[in-house]
């Protein structure tokens, strides 16, 4: 099975993440970049996938030089090679301008299987897989919590607030993956010897065939103006108890509509 | 100079210390506590290649270096979870071996080594000889095409979970008389080889053993390197790798410390502030951590001479990266306990439960006063004290 997986360079979220003050994107000079979370499940699932299978492991990436770093990481946990799509002109890219071009660039490594996180730490908007899918015309499977292959049929449970649902479809197809799905291997001593030897492979706008004013600023369909600090938090609550704390506690939380 | 890891070294340290956070120094306790082994961690870090991480590739291993090693041994113990058997298993007996070994040793020994499957004790230390080879009492005599073992050893650690022992024993030099060291891979359940526990005041899952000797037979195949004068450059081949091994844990063990100490003394506050804001408190701490980086500098330095083929230079540096690393984590774990006041002695706050292995490092497995004495006489050119 021929299988690609989306990764995608984050600032760590366990840390302050600001936009940059010229263009509004994020700013990642300052920032501790890392490979996005959710991703690892992704790689996870594909290597598992390939030890059962058989098949190649490809990550695929659209991001600035440093994102070679994720990939990196990425190659770390076991996949055979990567695909970086660099081009100085997808600076500003929305998402939809972000699904063209890695739809593009997925068409040249054809994969009966796209495997995905199912959102990224920085945009958290989750829709790059349905805009994926709809771009190539096959099927999108998103929000797995588990995932079976039977020959060209794929089978998820798709995680939902109430419970799951089964979802199936014939590959081709994209999957995203929650973090539930299983448990990411620490990459072994000889996967991170290996990685800074696999090939990476990086592919230009030119070489998708698309022009710079279809992505970045020019041809992305959203922009953001400006951008406002979240407010620093208040101070909280504090009750003493002087015989009266349990009274004051419920009607803190009555107040805030808790209870 | 470049201070920096390169990127597989970094990625290699979070990888380690990923793994080490998830096991952490409660798993420590319990077992040193139960009397059980750090089982599951050393087979998870074996397994991801780790443990082998200064093995050649040919016979399993990653074909890094010590310096490779080092990172493995001090981000383990940075998480609170030290494997001693780290500085034993692959760092002693695993470098003997690849370096000194017999193309049938290395074939039926380092895989395992490096895979964490196989597990070799070392056992030099001897009850009346201390680790003075030249006074080794236990004596390797020819029986045919066998050797017979008869001595005793003291402090061998964790040979209770190790399949092998490398024994260091005394052969007589047909032509001269004299005895001179050998080495020997011996099965730890071979017949005529006993032991006893050697009760410690020490928390660690790694016991301490007695061992008995008593005509132990094994083949010709067991003498390392396949011949008697393999046995000198053989055992000092062991003796960098130990101690750059043992300097990067217990410079983890003070990264340790100090990192409960500063997280609590940021926390806790009284009459208002946190305890971190008085100097009395924090400078202590602050020393300690300049004495742990400083300690940590020299490992680096003496795994890269290592790394580099040059033994000699890597033996000065790798003496003194033990010296202060010892003494470095020793000072982290009081100075944290001292911050902690009452609740530094506490089981639940994770620090005095490495008061016993802190304390053991400025004497084992070379003492603070045979590095003085190195020191003393090879670098500012002193006569012989003893």
């Amino acid at each position: 099975m021929n299988i690609v997986v989306l990764v995608k360079q984050v600032p760590d979220s366990g840390a302050e993440r600001e936009l940059r003050s010229d263009d509004q994107t994020i700013d990642r000079s300052s920032a501790n970049n890392v490979l996005n979370e959710m991703d690892e499940y992704a790689v996870e699932e594909a290597l598992k996938l390939q030890e059962a299978l058989g098949g190649e492991v490809t990550v695929l990436t659209m991001g600035p030089e440093q994102a070679g770093e994720a990939i990196r990481k990425a190659l770390q946990m076991g996949p055979d090679k990567a695909v970086h799509v660099l081009d100085g002109a997808l600076h500003g890219s929305c998402a939809v301008a972000t699904s063209k071009v890695l739809a593009a660039a997925l068409r040249t490594l054809n994969p009966d299987l796209v495997l995905a996180g199912a959102e990224s730490t920085d945009g958290r908007v989750q829709v790059m897989p349905h805009m994926i899918a709809e771009r190539l015309g096959i099927a999108a499977l998103t929000g797995a919590r588990k995932l079976t292959v039977d020959g060209g049929t794929l089978t998820v449970e798709r995680q939902t607030e109430e419970g799951y649902e089964v979802v199936t479809a014939a590959t081709p197809a994209i999957v995203s993956v929650w973090d539930t799905i299983n448990e990411p291997r620490y990459p072994s001593l000889k996967g991170i010897m290996a990685a800074k030897k696999k090939p990476v492979q990086t592919l230009s706008l030119a070489d998708l065939g698309i022009s710079p004013d279809e992505v970045g600023f020019a041809g992305s369909t959203s922009t953001v103006v400006e951008s406002t600090k979240r407010p620093p938090r208040q101070a909280g609550t504090k009750v003493t108890d002087s015989g009266d704390g349990g009274v004051q506690l419920v009607e803190f939380l009555a107040t805030e509509r808790f209870v | 100079m470049d201070f920096d890891d390169t990127p597989e070294q970094k990625a290699l340290r979070e990888a380690v210390a990923a793994l080490g956070r998830r096991y952490g120094h409660e798993y420590f306790v319990a077992k040193a506590k139960s009397g059980g082994h750090q089982t599951e961690l050393w087979a998870e870090a074996g397994k991801l290649g780790y443990l082998g991480a200064n093995l050649p590739a040919e016979y399993g291993g990653a074909g890094g270096g010590i310096t490779e090693l080092a990172i493995v041994a001090e981000e383990l113990a940075a998480a609170g979870c030290p494997l001693l058997l780290i500085v034993v298993s692959p760092a002693i007996a695993g470098t003997v071996i690849a370096r000194h070994g017999t193309e049938q040793q290395r074939r039926h020994v380092l895989p395992g080594i490096a895979d964490g499957s196989t597990k070799v004790a070392f056992a030099i230390t001897e009850p009346e000889a201390g680790s003075n080879f030249h006074r080794l009492g236990t004596v390797a005599r020819r029986d045919g095409d066998d050797w017979l073992l008869r001595g005793s050893k003291a402090f061998i650690s964790g040979i209770d979970e190790c399949d092998l022992v490398l024994v260091v024993a005394r052969t007589e030099d047909a032509a001269t008389g004299k005895l001179k060291p050998a080495l020997f891979l011996v099965p730890t359940d071979a017949p005529g080889l006993s032991r006893t526990p050697l009760e410690m005041e020490v928390v660690a899952p790694e016991k301490q053993w007695l061992l008995y000797l008593d005509d132990v037979r094994v083949p010709a195949t067991a003498l390392v390197g396949g011949s008697t004068d393999a046995g000198l450059p053989a055992l000092f081949a062991g003796l960098n790798p130990e101690r750059i091994t043992i300097a990067a844990s217990a410079v983890g063990t003070g990264r340790y410390a100090l990192e409960r100490a500063a997280g609590y003394a940021k926390a806790r506050a009284v009459w208002g502030r946190p305890i971190g804001t008085h100097q009395g408190v924090a400078h202590p701490l602050a020393h300690a951590q300049i004495q742990v980086e400083l300690a940590r500098l020299m490992v680096a330095k003496a795994a890269a001479r290592y790394d580099a083929g040059r033994d000699l230079d890597a033996g000065t540096a790798a003496n003194m990266a033990k010296y202060a690393a010892a003494e470095a984590s020793a000072l982290a774990v009081d100075t944290a306990i001292q911050a902690m006041g009452g609740n530094g002695m506490a089981t639940e706050y994770g620090v005095a439960t490495l008061l016993g292995v802190t304390r053991v490092t400025r004497i084992a497995p070379v003492s603070r006063e045979m590095i003085l004495n190195f020191v003393a006489q090879h670098v500012l050119g002193q006569d012989r004290s003893y």
